[in-house]
């Protein structure tokens, strides 16, 4: 007799702890699914993106053909600056980097990207018509290329230095001492990517790469997509 | 028949008293509402305005009110949101103001008083410190506003990305000033964290808000 009481009991037992085995290993399996594929996810960045690293300063220019250009014309593009003036002796390199970089434009599948690319004068005595000799000198195409000088004098310093982060300074032989550099700014006014060392891959072969991870940024990360490239950003799975 | 479901379902009802019950529930209501939590927390939270994710401190400036002189330091802890804007400005600053001014109200209490709005004047020849401060407190009692000279204005404005410039008016408008509109948000630790472009409606600039001051 009690052999038979006992016996439900001790049958109920070991199948209640057999379902909860079973949930147990559902929950372990599904908890190990997530933490695997956020791993994979950072692992092997099936996306990736480029930092928002800081705003960009806000400006006015006058061009090398006396045009006004400000930081809000330029909203809505992805702006390409560097930095030079029109007797820069050492400037060369910039200047050739810029035109690799506006011939890649020509060719490269940037899916419709708005693309500008700007040389800002860091010499208080260029003016359009030196802007406008210098421009020829390199070979730019005015449509995609523009040289340009601040406005208002008083502000170069923040433009440069404190917005773009560039050094530049007067020597007293009267020659202007600069930093190689160039800045990727987006359609919102933010810096993406700033270029003041050489790597291995030349300046123009990253900044075009670049500009193509931008683009696919701009045109993916709609709907639902968009999480997946916050997350990209959340998990920094940033283009090298 | 002892494999009837019914038998299945009825034997431990007879055995077990149901407070054996709440021991496997309240885990599972417990471990619901941990997943729900962990869940809303993984979400990312979507924001209105372009979110910047370098830590760079917000570049630091003393201007002045009619309360004296405002440092963005000075409210280090805070959520500070900057606007530079104009007094004459006939529709995009005031109604930028009232929507923080109503993003405010709708946040809690202890919230609101996290955020403080500094209204950098770009018009600093017609607005004074005096002026600034009566239009800014016609929105929210807790606003600043905010002078200095042109080459003070020009450089803060230069660092947080705003373009300014005296355009065309009227006789009855003056001149009117063409400027950047966009809402800068720095977070508690004094890193520029948000930029919301003009446009953006109270309860999104709110959500932002009450995200960042988590």
């Amino acid at each position: 007799m009690a052999i038979s009481v006992d016996s439900p009991e001790t049958t109920e037992e070991p199948r209640l702890s057999r379902r909860g085995r079973r949930w147990l290993i559902a929950v372990a399996v599904v908890a190990a699914l997530v933490v695997a594929s956020v791993f994979a996810f950072v692992t092997f960045q099936p996306i990736q993106v480029l930092p928002r690293v800081r705003l960009a300063p806000g400006f006015s220019l006058i061009d090398s053909e006396s045009r006004t250009l400000t930081s809000e014309d330029l909203r809505g593009r992805f702006v390409l600056y560097t930095f030079s003036y029109s007797s820069c002796e050492n400037c060369g390199s910039i200047d050739e980097t810029m035109l690799e970089i506006q011939e890649g434009l020509a060719t490269a599948d940037l899916r419709g990207l708005p693309v500008r690319l700007v040389t800002i004068s860091i010499d208080p005595d260029d003016t359009p018509e030196t802007l406008a000799a210098y421009a020829d000198s390199t070979g730019a195409d005015s449509s995609v290329w523009t040289f340009a000088a601040v406005e208002d004098d008083r502000f170069l310093a923040d433009v440069v230095a404190g917005g773009f982060n560039t050094y530049y300074a007067a020597e007293d032989d009267g020659s202007i001492s600069l930093d190689r550099s160039f800045v990727l700014v987006d359609n919102a006014g933010i810096i993406r990517n700033e270029y003041k060392y050489q790597t291995q891959t030349s300046d123009a072969e990253r900044i075009l790469r670049h500009l193509g991870v931008l683009a696919e940024e701009v045109e993916n990360s709609k709907g639902a997509a968009s999480l997946a490239y916050e997350a990209a950003h959340l998990f920094l799975c940033y283009a090298p | 028949m002892t494999e009837s479901p019914f038998s299945e379902e009825l034997a431990p009802s007879r055995s077990r008293p149901p407070w054996q019950y709440a021991l496997v529930a309240v885990p599972l209501l417990v471990a619901g509402l941990v997943f729900w939590w962990g869940y809303n927390r993984a979400q990312p939270h979507q924001f209105s305005g372009a979110v910047i994710q370098g830590l760079t401190a917000a570049p630091d400036f003393s201007l002045s009110s009619d309360s004296g002189p405002v440092s963005l330091s000075d409210h280090r802890g805070k959520l500070v949101v900057l606007y530079f804007g104009y007094t004459f400005c006939p529709d995009v600053c005031p109604t930028t103001l009232q929507d923080v001014a109503d993003a405010i109200e709708i946040l809690d209490d202890d919230d609101a008083k996290d955020v403080q709005l500094i209204f950098v004047t770009v018009d600093p020849v017609r607005d004074t410190a005096e002026r600034l401060g009566e239009y800014v407190r016609h929105f929210d009692e807790s606003f600043l506003g905010v002078t200095g000279t042109e080459e003070e204005i020009g450089s803060v404005a230069t660092l947080y990305g705003i373009y300014y410039r005296a355009g065309e008016g009227s006789e009855a408008t003056g001149y009117l000033m063409e400027h950047t509109a966009t809402l800068l948000v720095i977070d508690r630790e004094g890193n520029l964290k948000e930029v919301i472009p003009f446009g953006v409606d109270s309860e999104g600039i709110a959500a932002d808000f009450e995200y960042m001051l988590r």
